[in-house]
């Protein structure tokens, strides 16, 4: 808070989001851990002259203040707000066929698998079908709809959390040479690790057999949700 | 302007002269309570030696309409200020409660004289049971046995979709 | 004697009106009595819309009419009439009733069935097509 000059007990002459602007955090917070050193000594002893002074002192490094704030500083509230575990939409349940809005798929009919604990939803195409693979969304960016697959009691893989997609951190410093070019042509892509397919199959071969229960469900998954003229979302039932 | 009736009793403040003065009853359309009140004043004032600093409501309650689903004929007759003089005159209605004749009458003085809610006094307030009692065509004219009527020229609401209609729209 | 009239539908007591505005909207109803020129006393026990009056310019006249009906009837002799007359099958079997039912249920489908809706109209299309092309051929 070192650049939020204080006008009076703790209110700062920035409002907080100005102080936070100012810190940089929209740029994300610092994680690297601090480097531990060993605590500074708080004393340091000192020889005394004088027979009768004992030999040796111990004196503070850092003097105590010799002048207190007459007024008490206030403290800041503390806030007890806890964030609870997200609410899923109205009417969604594992094997809900919902909507894509937003991002690289939207406009994709995907299948809901299950809430991750972050409050994202996990979804799939199935890749098969749609070419969506398994993937985290959030579903502010979705439609539910009123279909639902039947899954029966099928479970998605405890390991498939939100872990599961973190992404790799790129070790070290590279320029973006480095980081695009080989040899002067372009990298090669990546290819997808094997064990990420392997899930996806497997996930997959449950929804697919479920969907193919169901006529048209197939395609239904398979086409792109568009409005059409004269339709509005908000006249619509889903 | 939603109309009720009230029935307001009053009297003249209890005096040595007078311990029991006399009870007077009003029925008064207005739209709440305070204006009923006020209306009371108004017209026991002219009636009587009794102002509202003298005297005391002793009660208001408003009354319902006994039959608020059979269609009825009223007949009213009024007292109107003008802006020459004073008329008395005589109205029928056909509504489904008194309150509502009241209220239609409001608007068609309005509406044929500009007359305002204060420049008329409602004296009386009659449901006419026969037919023959009718004084009003225009009243009459809805009373006839097998009455029927087409409605012509009826204009669709313009579709919000489009703009432009390949056929003219049929209004009959 | 005055020459007949051209129209058809008249307002008159016992003729069975659509209506257009208000929480009825959507359901058929009888005229018990005229009010006047602008209002009617309408009742549709059958039909769940409950005594009331109600304004021409919130209802349609449709061709069907109970004439047995007595003026200023009330709601059960209302209700006596009209299912003897068999008011709400005979609107329900019009081509009228039918395509606002239709209207009304493609309105609430939901979006798979909105899906089938237009596979089965894509498939319509494409047998009509097929079958007027081979027509074209085999008389050309």
């Amino acid at each position: 808070m070192a650049r939020s000059r204080h006008l009076t007990g703790h209110v700062g002459h920035l409002t907080r989001s100005k102080t936070k602007a100012k810190r940089g955090l929209h740029k994300g917070v610092k994680k690297s851990e601090p480097v531990s050193k060993p605590a500074p000594a708080e004393h340091t002893e000192k020889q005394i002259g004088g027979a009768n002074n004992g030999g040796t002192r111990l004196v503070p490094v850092s003097k105590a203040a010799r002048f207190y704030p007459a007024e008490d500083a206030h403290k800041p509230k503390v806030s007890r707000k806890r964030t609870g575990k997200t609410v899923l939409k109205k009417g969604l349940a594992p094997g809900s066929v919902l909507i894509l809005l937003a991002g690289r798929y939207s406009g994709k009919r995907v299948v809901f698998l299950k809430q991750l604990d972050s409050g994202l939803l996990l979804v799939t195409g199935p890749f098969k079908l749609n070419g969506v693979p398994l993937r985290r969304v959030n579903q502010a960016y979705t439609i539910a709809t009123s279909t639902k697959v039947d899954l029966g009691d099928f479970k998605v893989d405890e390991k498939i959390n939100d872990a599961y997609f973190a992404k790799t951190k790129a070790t070290g410093k590279q320029s973006n040479e480095e980081e695009f070019f080989e040899e002067g042509k372009p990298k090669a892509k990546e290819a997808l690790p094997e064990h990420k397919s392997t899930d996806q199959r497997s996930v997959d071969s449950a929804v697919l057999a479920a969907v193919k229960k169901t006529e048209n469900l197939a395609k239904y998954l398979k086409a792109s949700f568009g409005l059409s003229k004269g339709q509005f979302p908000h006249q619509l039932a889903f | 302007m939603g109309l009720k009736e009230y029935q307001v009793v009053g009297r003249h403040l209890p005096t040595t002269t007078d311990t029991n003065p006399k009870l007077y009853r009003m029925r008064i359309f207005a739209p709440n309570e305070v204006v009923a009140k006020s209306r009371f004043w108004y017209f026991l004032g002219k009636l009587k030696k009794v102002k509202k600093a003298t005297g005391e409501v002793v009660g208001i309650n408003v009354i319902q309409e006994g039959k608020p689903l059979k269609v009825k004929n009223f007949g009213i007759w009024i007292r109107y200020d003008s802006r020459s003089g004073t008329h008395n005159m005589y109205k029928e209605f056909r509504e489904l409660s008194r309150t509502d004749a009241v209220k239609s009458l409001y608007q068609d003085m309005a509406a044929r004289h500009r007359a305002r809610f204060r420049s008329i006094h409602i004296l009386r307030v009659v449901e006419i049971e026969k037919t023959e009692d009718i004084r009003r065509p225009y009243i009459r004219q809805l009373l006839q046995p097998k009455l029927r009527f087409p409605l012509p020229h009826r204009v669709a609401k313009p579709s919000k979709k489009t703009l432009f209609a390949a056929h003219r729209p049929t209004t009959f | 004697m005055p020459a007949p009239s051209q129209f058809d539908r008249f307002v008159e007591v016992g003729r069975v009106v659509l209506l257009k505005a208000g929480p009825s909207a959507g359901k058929i109803a009888v005229i018990v009595e005229i009010i006047d020129q602008n209002r009617a006393m309408i009742d549709g026990p059958t039909t769940a819309v409950p005594r009331q009056p109600y304004p021409y310019r919130h209802l349609v006249l449709t061709p069907l009419r109970v004439s047995s009906l007595p003026r200023a009837a009330r709601t059960g002799v209302v209700r006596k009439h009209v299912t003897k007359a068999g008011v709400v099958e005979k609107w329900e079997a019009s081509s009228w009733a039918k395509k606002l039912a239709a209207r009304e249920r493609r309105s609430k489908l939901n979006d798979f069935e909105r899906f089938g809706v237009m596979l089965a109209k894509k498939q319509r299309r494409d047998t009509v097509r097929k079958t007027i092309a081979k027509e074209r051929k085999a008389s050309a």
